[in-house]
């Protein structure tokens, strides 16, 4: 555990020894105060017409999953810049060699990596509760819903990042890792919305929806936490970490 | 305390280790000698763990490489030939880092991290980024990497490559300094450098080793015949047609530029010389000097990979 943890701190203050850090951090924040910004006036417009002329007024779960959808989006760039280099800048430079012969398994290897790139997005995600800081000190918004998109955000991100640490464990460029990883995530983002045209039999429909983040999402940003959506996200993680550790481990009998 | 038996290695069609086995004892300084692409990298890469061999056995201190991959790494200090460094650390902080991946922790780790500063000298560097510091300090903060957990086998690939004179004198000295206290498993191109530093060597061409031990032996055994040199007063070329009466001697050569020289080798050294000096004062040539002329490595290393 203290070589994961070694793996990891390292990593992490990488992230901000280099100007990478501070543009994922800047970025990322300002996207989210643009989506802030723009869609709680459009919640506090509809809110204001229902009052004036009836009709149902906007719910506090509408403008989370407004926010955080189209956050969706912006992971796209932002998770690749963050995992490209974990192994393939590395590998190209022979920095990997210290790591190959510490007395550390793959799989440490591995989690730290992955600690060190979930917990510097993890970083940008609390510093971005200032925004929903922001309701409560000019409404008084349920606190359930708000915690429950930063759980189903993070978790996203987690499997994004094991996504795209399995990339850059197989290319010896970050800029191939980079293109890569985010022409698969963009993959997993459309999954549910290509599905019905990859098959239109019921059961294959349903199970292509089941594999895509945007199914399972919806709940989280509804204040609906369930173990199926956990779990699936928790394998999703499992699974391509597996794969990285794989990868890593053949590249030896190569 | 390093054994390697029948170590075979390919990269595709590539053939790049072809039965390697060698044995360093404890203590040794044993330098790994051939050109470049030879297999050098491969074999080191192989014994610390980095690729797999496809055939064959690498033990080090008693475990083996692909069955013990962890005992193994606590027991070895690696150098390659491009250091592993991280450029945006600062020289102290990476080597805490280090000491850490090798399980130091506390006091220890402190004590470790000062002790090897000191021992290599780089001290007036500990605060700068390795980004920023010259080739040879980088070299010496990797071979600080290396030593941090005090390894009982230290393996160092081409530890000079790329270093002005002086920096080259500064590593080779360094390197003798840590006899007695590790293995060390040395490679190189330089023939001058193995030879200064190393007890035993391996000569490796083509993914084959070729030959192996002390370089005294290596110069004597390669030697097909000794050659000897001989100087007369006069009449060097008629002497030197009397000699090549005798079947046993063998390569007689008149030196060009001083023409009192003669070149020979024999297989029968014993009652040769007795011939080539009894030739030499029946004729009245006038002797002057007879003499065993020393191979040195250049001419083995050439001989053997040429």
């Amino acid at each position: 555990m203290s070589a994961v943890m070694t793996i990891a701190g390292r990593d992490l203050r990488a992230y901000f020894a280099s100007l990478k850090g501070a543009v994922t951090f800047f970025f990322l924040l300002m996207f989210m105060g643009l989506f802030f910004q723009s869609f709680c006036s459009t919640y506090l417009q509809f809110q204001e017409q229902a009052s004036q002329y009836g009709g149902e007024p906007p719910k506090l779960s509408q403008l989370l999953t407004a926010i955080f959808q189209n956050l969706h989006f912006i992971f796209l760039f932002i998770v690749p810049a963050v995992t490209m280099a974990s192994f393939a800048e590395e590998r190209k430079t022979q920095v990997d060699r210290l790591l190959q012969t510490a007395p550390v398994s793959t799989i440490q290897v591995v989690m730290g990596k992955f600690g060190a790139a979930a917990g510097f997005l993890a970083l940008v995600l609390i510093a971005s509760a200032v925004f929903p800081l922001y309701l409560f000190k000019y409404g008084n918004p349920d606190l359930g819903p708000i915690l429950t998109s930063y759980l189903g955000i993070f978790l996203l991100m987690a499997g994004q990042v094991a996504f795209g640490l399995w990339v850059s464990s197989m290319v010896s460029h970050q800029f191939l890792a980079f293109l890569f990883t985010a022409f698969g995530l963009f993959l997993l983002l459309i999954l549910a919305w290509i599905a019905p045209n990859i098959s239109s039999a019921g059961g294959v429909e349903e199970f292509v929806k089941y594999l895509a983040a945007t199914s399972h999402l919806d709940n989280l940003f509804n204040g609906l936490l369930t173990v199926a959506d956990v779990v699936y996200f928790v394998v999703f993680i499992a699974l391509f970490l597996f794969f990285t550790n794989v990868s890593l481990d053949s590249q030896r009998w190569r | 305390m390093i054994e390697v038996v029948g170590l075979r290695k390919t990269f595709g069609s590539v053939n790049a280790l072809n039965d390697i086995s060698f044995e360093v004892a404890k203590g040794q300084i044993v330098g790994f000698l051939g050109a470049n692409g030879a297999g050098k990298t491969t074999t080191m890469d192989i014994l610390c763990g980095c690729i797999g061999a496809d055939a064959g056995l690498a033990k080090i201190a008693g475990f083996e490489i692909s069955e013990e991959p962890l005992e193994v790494k606590k027991r070895i200090g690696y150098l390659p030939d491009e250091p592993p460094l991280h450029k945006e650390m600062k020289v102290n902080e990476y080597l805490t880092y280090v000491g850490k991946l090798h399980g130091l922790a506390g006091q220890d780790l402190k004590r470790k991290v000062a002790g090897i500063i000191e021992r290599l000298e780089i001290g007036g560097v500990q605060s700068r980024l390795i980004g920023n510091l010259s080739k040879g300090y980088k070299q010496r903060v990797g071979l600080a990497q290396a030593l941090i957990h005090d390894p009982e086998v230290l393996i160092l690939d081409e530890p000079t490559e790329g270093l002005d004179p002086n920096q080259i004198l500064q590593i080779r000295q360094l390197i003798r300094s840590l006899r007695d206290q590790h293995t060390i498993l040395f490679s190189s191109h330089i023939l001058s450098e193995v030879e200064s530093i190393c007890d035993h060597l391996i000569i490796i061409d083509k993914g084959k080793i070729v030959e192996q031990g002390t370089h005294e032996e290596l110069i004597a055994r390669l030697e097909s015949g000794r050659q000897f040199q001989l100087k007369v007063r006069q009449g060097a070329s008629s002497l030197a047609a009397k000699l090549k009466a005798y079947p046993s001697l063998f390569d007689i050569v008149v030196d060009d530029e001083d023409g009192q020289k003669i070149s020979f080798r024999t297989k029968d050294q014993d009652q040769d010389l007795d011939r080539v000096a009894r030739e030499v004062l029946d004729g009245g040539f006038g002797f002057q000097e007879l003499a065993l002329k020393s191979k040195k490595l250049e001419d083995v290393f050439f001989q053997l990979t040429r």
